[in-house]
């Protein structure tokens, strides 16, 4: 991924150097056809950093909203509204070193980012929730907060799903998906309690997270123990600051902070609705994912 | 002339190495160091959904013969702030489509941009 981005800067500056000599050979020419426009427009954003691009893992693609004015200062102890992210938080700190058992799952995981889509077991392309922490660190475009009388319940526009975060003080469940009778099952979204850490702050702690789902597009596993902590801060009006570290003993070796996004304030206050449609995946296998493998049938 | 032709090309052969990680699925099945260029293709369905919006056309391979393809483009709602709208492409339609072809060679793809008949040009990177 790193050599990729750096091929991509010096390909892009290069790209802008060529761009600057048709520009100047054309300065003093009327409008040409429309294929060497594109050209000019095509070079000038991968020069402007792939503006239009999405990146993984580098947090861009920040939609550009407008507004009346600068922002107001942040109101005390309130995430409420609607903000729009990134497809991607940015990445924090790498992934540490797995233990045995998390590396065992993780070549089980078949990336479609090295393989086939036809190939791959990713449960997101059958249309499988995305769970958490892979919702809040991927497909980031919006998420919401509402308060309810003892909690703040987060709406995610991927999939139009939303959990719920205790703030009345009780502890998070113990034994989840254990064998120790009536215990809570593990759920795909976790149990999450939360508290202000000062005015501004919105400190959520989740356990109980069902280890079906994935990390990351890339595969990387999480076990049933997984602890997922994070931080939403809001910073002004229209700012919203969000950071997300993982503890995982069974898996990683040590905690770390997998992600980091800052979201804006969305004007219109309104999400796009964006789902994964199980019988419009079907097709995509049917029409694309399988005969760009060279297979028959799925 | 000559020289700004290169350049062009230039530009086209780097632009087509910086292709970023898509969204939802790598694109390992598909051969990203070069762009194919399908002229006179005639949309037969565009489906604007998620993951992928998918365009489906035909168009008449080097022996007139007429070609079934499918490509896949990106997400409506990574695809909107880039001016495309679920009826940016119809039916009947007869466009240009730009796109990485599947190495195994099938008639599928991602495309990159599509030029519509009157010139409009809708990116996708």
């Amino acid at each position: 991924m790193t050599n990729r981005l750096v091929e991509c800067s010096v390909a892009g500056l290069i790209g802008v150097l060529a761009l600057s000599s048709i520009a100047v050979a054309q300065t003093s020419q009327p409008r040409q056809a429309t294929g060497q426009q594109s050209a000019t427009a095509t070079a000038s954003t991968a020069g402007a950093g792939q503006a239009g691009s999405e990146i993984e893992g580098k947090g861009q693609q920040m939609p550009h909203y407008k507004y009346a004015g600068p922002p107001g200062p942040a109101p005390k102890q309130d995430l409420s509204g609607e903000w729009g992210g990134p497809l991607s938080a940015a990445k924090v700190d790498p992934v540490p070193p797995m233990t045995a058992w998390g590396q065992e799952r993780f070549a089980a995981n078949k990336s479609n980012q090295k393989i086939n889509v036809a190939d791959s077991n990713d449960p997101l392309d059958t249309c499988d929730p995305l769970g958490f922490p892979r919702n809040a660190l991927w497909e980031s475009r919006g998420i919401a907060f509402a308060k309810m009388p003892d909690k703040v319940v987060e709406l995610f526009q991927y999939e139009k799903v939303w959990r719920e975060i205790w703030t009345d003080g009780r502890a998070l469940p113990k034994n989840v998906g254990s064998d120790i009778p009536n215990s809570p099952d593990p759920r795909y979204y976790g149990y999450s309690v939360g508290h202000w850490d000062g005015d501004y702050t919105l400190v959520v702690d989740t356990v109980g997270l069902d280890d079906s789902t994935w990390l990351d597009n890339a595969g990387h596993p999480h076990s049933g123990d997984l602890h997922v902590n994070e931080r939403y801060t809001r910073v002004d009006q229209h700012t919203l600051e969000m950071t997300v570290t993982l503890d995982d003993p069974k898996v990683f070796t040590r905690p770390w902070m997998a992600g980091q996004t800052t979201f804006k304030w969305i004007p219109e206050q309104q999400f796009d609705e964006q789902l994964c449609i199980p019988s419009h995946m079907q097709d995509y296998y049917k029409l694309l994912a399988n005969p760009a493998a060279g297979v028959g049938t799925k | 002339m000559k020289t700004r032709l290169v350049a062009l090309l230039l530009l086209v052969g780097l632009l087509t190495v910086c292709a970023p990680v898509f969204a939802h699925h790598g694109n390992v099945a598909y051969d990203e160091t070069k762009i194919v260029v399908v002229k006179d293709a005639k949309v037969t369905k565009f489906m604007w959904t998620n993951p992928h919006c998918l365009i489906l056309f035909d168009a008449a391979d080097e022996k007139g013969n007429v070609v079934h393809w499918a490509v896949e483009g990106g997400s409506p709602s990574a695809l909107a702030p880039a001016g495309w709208t679920r009826n940016s492409v119809k039916p009947g339609d007869v466009v240009t489509v730009y796109l990485h072809q599947s190495k195994a060679g099938t008639p599928v793809g991602r495309e990159t941009k599509i030029v519509l008949a009157d010139g409009t040009e809708l990116s996708d990177r």
